[in-house]
């Protein structure tokens, strides 16, 4: 009778701590990691000039996944990390690393020459690809994707520093704009969305 | 006697199952209701909508009265934001093109200031807390009571052995 009793609340507990552990478990996480654009909106278009002089259109990017990110090449923080990030989605995708165009737009075109951009670049990946054009036409691109770069004093001998978002936009292969990133979110993740977007 | 005492063993182990659980509930629900801004809800998709005109009203530095300065969520919610105005807005790391809407996924307890395009202050508050609802609550409670039980069964060993008159039956 009382082994009985014993077992009978070890099975309770058991069951307990079962259904504790299954239920916490079983979540489904989002489809997507990265913030979903909802419908999604054929992303702007611009040409630009690469890193090489070489014009870079976006819509010439459609079969490829884009990831855009826009930074400057004297950023202390946010910019290199970013770009480690890419690196790390880069290794990730294994032989399908040539269907993605990771791609840095300047938000300091004073300072990041096609020379200062290509010497930074190669520096995280050889097929980075970096944009740069006059100040005009940057501000345009800068415009339609919300994009509004603020000098501000630094310290040291960098001179000044520019405040911009640190979001990466994330174009499919149709060409519409799918996803933003926002910074901070792991690699693995944003891996994770460039893959589902593969399966699209 | 190998017996006796394993059914003293088994026995003993049972109402330290059942004494931890009472402990822990009671400890739990105590903590619960002494920290009663937990908010007690399942985490749910909330929807922030920008009607339209809000850019308009924004350069003229008036708020659009349907849209808080700041809200509150609890982890795993998801804010989404609907952009119903004829111009882009954002909000920290959201951008939201006009006509579409964007998701912000709450993963994590924390307190954040967003610039905000759709305020006129320029900034947004979002608050992130645990949830605390009586399943959240209970699965805590399952997790915590093993190890209190363990705890609880080493300690009366130590603090309260077997006695020899537990283990062995009166000698008439």
């Amino acid at each position: 009778m009382k082994r009985t009793f014993a077992l009978l609340g070890f099975t309770a507990l058991a069951g307990f701590i079962l259904i504790a552990v299954v239920s916490t478990q079983s979540a489904k996480p989002p489809v997507f990691q990265g913030s979903l654009i909802d419908p999604p909106i054929l992303a702007k278009d611009f040409l630009l000039h690469d890193q090489n002089g070489q014009p870079f259109r976006l819509s010439d990017q459609h079969g490829k996944v884009v990831l855009l990110y826009f930074g400057y090449t004297y950023c202390p923080d946010v910019c290199p990390a970013t770009l480690v990030d890419f690196k790390r989605i880069r290794e990730g995708l294994g032989d399908r690393v040539n269907e993605v165009e990771f791609v840095f737009i300047t938000v300091d075109p004073d300072r990041d020459t096609t020379d200062q951009m290509k010497n930074y670049l190669g520096g995280f990946a050889p097929n980075f690809i970096g944009l740069r054009d006059e100040p005009p036409v940057l501000q345009q691109v800068w415009a339609d994707y919300g994009i509004a770069p603020q000098k501000q004093p630094g310290a040291g001998t960098a001179g000044y520093l520019v405040d911009h978002p640190a979001r990466v936009y994330v174009i499919d292969r149709s060409g519409n704009l799918r996803l933003t990133f926002p910074f901070g979110l792991a690699a693995e993740a944003m891996l994770h969305d460039v893959l589902v977007l593969f399966a699209d | 006697m190998d017996k006796e005492i394993l059914n003293l063993a088994l026995r003993r182990a049972v109402i330290v199952l059942i004494l931890s659980f009472v402990f822990v509930f009671a400890f739990s629900e105590l903590a619960y209701a002494l920290t009663s801004s937990s908010p007690d809800r399942d985490p749910q998709e909330i929807v922030l909508t920008i009607p339209l005109g809000t850019a308009e009203k924004i350069a003229a530095g008036q708020a659009e009265p349907t849209i808080p300065e700041e809200m509150n969520f609890v982890v795993g919610d998801t804010l989404v934001v609907k952009n119903e105005d004829t111009t882009d807005h954002q909000l920290g790391p959201l951008f939201i093109p006009a006509g579409t809407s964007a998701s912000l996924p709450l993963q994590k307890a924390s307190s954040f200031e967003y610039n905000c395009s759709f305020q006129p202050s320029s900034f947004f508050g979002i608050q992130v807390r645990q949830q605390a609802t009586f399943s959240f609550r209970f699965f805590a409670i399952a997790y915590a009571t093993p190890a209190t039980a363990i705890f609880l069964y080493v300690y009366s060993i130590v603090a309260l052995p077997f006695k020899k008159k537990e283990l062995s039956t009166p000698q008439e």
